[in-house]
């Protein structure tokens, strides 16, 4: 069962991020700004107009505990905003890239942050209490491209990206100094920051949207020959399944819990997998039930609104009464959906709702 | 005939469907731009693989996609001189005012007759099976547009001539 409600705020929305109590989100109508949003009553109202970069701004994420949000945009630079009473006040991160940026994601312990760039090389950026600044360091010539997707391994030392050489690359980002140094872990013995862990190469094509399972053991992409990702184990011994699907391809994925998995992309249908009880995963269906065809073509999915909808949904978890109030929302997508958010309250691990854009 | 029409119209858009997924991208040689990748074919791994489909030896379509903007070729059926003559002059009208088709690239692509230029921008603003319903109506009407300025040229030929040749009478 799945209850959906449409929001309008802008023609084309780049990307977005939601606020630690859900109540606000902050997103880029592609454009150079930031817009933050904040629910109330029953209305959406417009808080924030954060003006500070030059160009489209590709990436923005808000991180859950410490209220920070960071911004990347095509013009090679990222601002990290802090609030400070009412206002949001900038801070310039020295990312020393020669082209555009085009994602970001906070780490899971939010002392530090990632960046996908165009110039080919991934950039991490990490807090200096001494010089209260961001330090950014490089992982250079380990891509042939553009990165297109970074995501943080829930222990804080990973990091998976995608590019458009097709390849997918987890590294250690271990910073001395930032990173506690964990030796009843084990782990991975290449503590060295930006040493390749591992190099996975089933796709042809473009690869987008990376993202690691809850726990950690698993992680997808997608690819642009609409195909899906899935490797288990990748530190020790990875095993891959691929699935492919008849339609449009994906621009990105999440995992709504360990064994369920929404992709969103250029079908303007959110499509979901999930994996049985032996871990082979497949795929299950699409969220939006097509309409009865109202007009003549049947292509892309239902013309129910207008412009520019920001879409989020409930989904009941199989094992969970919710508790927490139901927030309708609902609609449809008629253009590609290029990001999804998990709407989550610190601590879960079960996605309950989650919130996708796109340039409808 | 009309069914060939048809086949070759359905694999059009269904080819264009796989290929406008566009995404917005910016260049990777230049920093600060924002180019159509397909023109500029700097780095290769940004491109697909170009698909032709072809209806008989004279209409052809090629399609060049890349990772933020895809390239429409057609070749028009051009049976003899006179359709030659006319298709080249529509075409040549219809191009000169490409700024009022946003989508349509002033100059043809080496070998063919007329050129679309489809940008992610052009996708954020307007929707992709609009898009499509377009490039495949142009496709159909042009081939009726050219066939209806044959005959009015034909018949105004043939008007002219016997006005002409009454006063030899």
């Amino acid at each position: 069962m799945a209850a959906v409600a449409v929001h309008q705020f802008a023609q084309c929305i780049t990307c977005h991020a939601w606020s630690p109590d859900r109540t606000m989100v902050a997103f880029c109508p592609n454009n150079n700004e930031v817009h933050i949003y904040k629910f109330i009553k029953d209305r959406w109202e417009k808080l924030h107009v954060l003006y500070k970069h030059d160009q489209i701004i590709s990436g923005i994420d808000w991180s859950m505990r410490s209220n920070k949000i960071v911004t990347v945009s095509h013009d090679r630079n990222s601002y990290v905003w802090n609030q400070e009473a009412s206002e949001w006040v900038p801070t310039l991160v020295i990312l020393r890239l020669n082209r555009a940026a085009l994602c970001v994601q906070w780490s899971p312990k939010e002392n530090k942050f990632a960046v996908g760039s165009g110039a080919k090389t991934v950039c991490v950026c990490y807090y200096e209490q001494e010089n209260n600044w961001w330090v950014s360091k490089l992982i250079r010539k380990k891509h042939n491209s553009s990165v297109t997707g970074v995501a943080w391994h829930p222990n804080n030392i990973l990091l998976a990206t995608t590019s458009t050489d097709g390849k997918c690359r987890v590294f250690s980002t271990f910073i001395k100094g930032v990173d506690p140094r964990d030796s009843s872990a084990g782990s991975s013995n290449e503590l060295k920051f930006g040493e390749q862990i591992a190099q996975l190469d089933l796709s042809f094509t473009w690869a987008f949207g990376v993202k690691w399972s809850p726990s950690g053991n698993t992680l997808a992409y997608a690819g642009h020959n609409s195909m899906i990702y899935f490797i288990e184990d990748v530190e020790s011994s990875p095993s891959a399944q691929t699935i492919a699907f008849r339609d449009l391809p994906l621009r990105d994925v999440l995992f709504v819990s360990e064994r369920m998995l929404i992709g969103v992309g250029f079908d303007c249908n959110p499509l979901v997998f999930a994996a049985d009880e032996t871990g082979l995963w497949s795929s299950v269906k699409f969220l939006d039930e097509k309409k009865t065809a109202q007009s003549s073509s049947k292509y892309g999915s239902q013309f129910s609104e207008a412009f520019g909808k920001l879409y989020g949904q409930s989904k009941h978890g199989a094992s969970n009464d919710t508790v927490e109030p139901s927030r309708p929302r609902g609609g449809a997508h008629e253009n590609c959906i290029t990001c999804i958010v998990p709407l989550r309250k610190g601590g879960e691990t079960v996605v309950k709702r989650f919130s996708t854009s796109g340039r409808s | 005939m009309a069914n060939t029409l048809r086949l070759y119209l359905t694999c059009i858009r269904n080819t264009l469907e796989a290929a406008m997924c566009l995404q917005n991208f910016p260049c990777q040689e230049v920093e600060r731009h924002n180019k159509p990748e397909v023109e500029l074919k700097t780095s290769l791994e940004l491109l697909l693989n170009p698909v032709l489909i072809c209806r008989n030896e004279a209409e052809k379509c090629l399609i060049e996609s890349s990772i933020n903007s895809i390239r429409i070729s057609m070749k028009v059926k051009q049976a003899d001189e006179l359709e030659n003559i006319l298709a080249k002059k529509f075409l040549r009208f219809l191009s000169m005012r490409a700024e009022a088709f946003q989508v349509l690239r002033r100059k043809p692509v080496q070998g063919y007759d007329i050129s679309f230029l489809i940008t992610n921008y052009h996708c954020e603003d307007m929707h992709k099976h609009k898009l499509i319903d377009f490039i495949v109506q142009f496709m159909e009407d042009i081939d009726k547009e050219i066939s209806e300025l044959k005959l009015s040229v034909n018949t105004r030929g043939r008007l002219v001539a016997t006005e002409f040749l009454k006063q030899f009478i």
